[in-house]
């Protein structure tokens, strides 16, 4: 997921290093225009639409990566 | 049958000519610095909007139309009693009743017995529009068009919420639409919905169903617009790409057959994000949301004043166009347009 994490800095607007599975996303610039950023990156790096209020409702990066995981099983399902 | 809609195909009649109008109040993005600070950067960047127009107080939607119609219908030389029909695809109508079409007949000096109905759709509206007008064509019940579309969505944006606020302009255009040879090159049409989406893009208030103020709804003034930004968008990531692909498909044509594809202008970063998804060449896809503004049911024939004009006015060019949106309701069309006779922006 390091491309993955690298463009969630840039939305996220934090150091690279700093995004892990643990970052909470209230102590970043998380709001709905970084959720909207964020469902276009998923778009175009896992060919996903991930469902936005989910997506508003993780607390942390970890929590999105579930996300990301849950929507993968579920259309290979 | 196409998974993205019910697929419809027309023949018989072609578009003369097209006229937006815009306002002449322009609104620059500093405008806003004093309401949401620095966040007005970062709504730029998203939505891609530097400038909107929106209308004074007291212009209505139908006043951009009726600008736009009189020049139309001028500049084809079309006397107003050779024309057999006016829509008025808007959801910003004059009145809750009469029809708008009904109070644009009269005011332009078409004559009475004409066919004059509303059609209260927003970002599909265009594309629907000129389905209806050319299945009227097809079917006799007229030779000649007005299909007038516009919004002035200033007037019911809710100016607390940049997620909004700064996102819309106002503008109405006029598209006419003739008979020609019954086997004049077809054009194609998919039409679809999903009302499952209503509630994420909705004014709530000002019509006869009471809602309350409650849940997302909670603290947002009814009569104007709320927007669910993150729920549209993934509605457009689903909907938008197949439907790019099955309109190509029924139409028989292939992304190199066409000399553009005009997508709704909602947001900047959407329309690159879907033009790329759905493979078509950054030059094929012009954007002027920059400009503009998302104008709602206008921005497709406004792009194609604006940004257009040189190519539909000198050749005879093959066109995909795609409205999706508040509804959630979707449309596309692909037909040749051009050479216009006329397809320019005016400002009232």
């Amino acid at each position: 997921m390091s491309g993955f994490y690298e463009e969630l800095a840039e939305i996220l607007e934090v150091e690279p290093d700093q995004v892990t599975a643990d970052l909470r996303l209230e102590s970043t610039s998380w709001d709905s225009l970084a959720v909207v950023s964020t469902i276009a990156l998923i778009d175009e790096q896992y060919d996903k639409a991930v469902n936005a209020t989910a997506l508003a409702a993780c607390e942390t990066v970890g929590d999105i990566e579930r996300l990301i995981a849950a929507r993968q099983t579920e259309s290979e399902a | 049958m196409a998974s993205s809609g019910q697929t419809a195909r027309t023949s018989g009649s072609r578009i003369a000519g097209v006229v937006s109008c815009l306002p002449s109040r322009r609104i620059e993005n500093e405008d806003f610095l004093d309401r949401f600070g620095d966040k007005v950067h970062e709504v730029v960047k998203m939505t891609g909007v530097r400038t909107r127009y929106w209308v004074e107080d007291g212009t209505t939607t139908s006043d951009l139309c009726a600008a736009a119609a009189e020049r139309v219908l001028d500049r084809l030389g079309w006397e107003r009693g050779s024309v057999d029909g006016i829509i008025f695809v808007s959801q910003t109508p004059d009145y809750r009743l009469p029809a708008t079409s009904c109070v644009l007949q009269h005011r332009l000096g078409l004559r009475t017995g004409i066919l004059a109905f509303d059609v209260s759709l927003g970002c599909s509206g265009y594309p629907y529009g000129l389905w209806m007008a050319m299945m009227m064509v097809q079917t006799g019940a007229a030779k000649r068009i007005l299909l007038a579309v516009g919004d002035t969505s200033s007037i019911m944006n809710d100016a607390d919420d940049r997620g909004t606020a700064l996102l819309f302009g106002d503008a109405g255009t006029v598209t006419a639409i003739e008979a020609t040879v019954p086997d004049a090159d077809p054009a194609w049409f998919i039409l679809g919905t999903d009302g499952q989406g209503a509630d994420n893009l909705i004014v709530p208030g000002g019509a006869f169903r009471k809602r309350e103020a409650t849940g997302r709804l909670e603290g947002h003034p009814l009569d104007k617009l709320f927007m669910d930004g993150g729920e549209v968008f993934n509605f457009t990531l689903k909907a938008v790409p197949s439907l790019i692909r099955d309109t190509m498909a029924a139409a028989g044509e292939g992304v190199e057959d066409y000399d553009m594809f005009l997508l709704h202008q909602a947001n900047a970063f959407m329309i690159r994000h879907l033009a790329k998804k759905a493979k078509l060449p950054p030059e094929k896809v012009p954007i002027n949301i920059d400009r503009y503004g998302n104008t709602s049911s206008a921005t497709l024939p406004l792009l194609m004043t604006t940004d257009r004009a040189d190519a539909l006015t000198t050749g005879d060019c093959r066109v995909a166009l795609f409205g999706f949106g508040v509804g959630y309701s979707w449309a596309a069309a692909s037909m040749r347009i051009g050479p216009l006779r006329c397809c320019e922006t005016i400002s009232l």
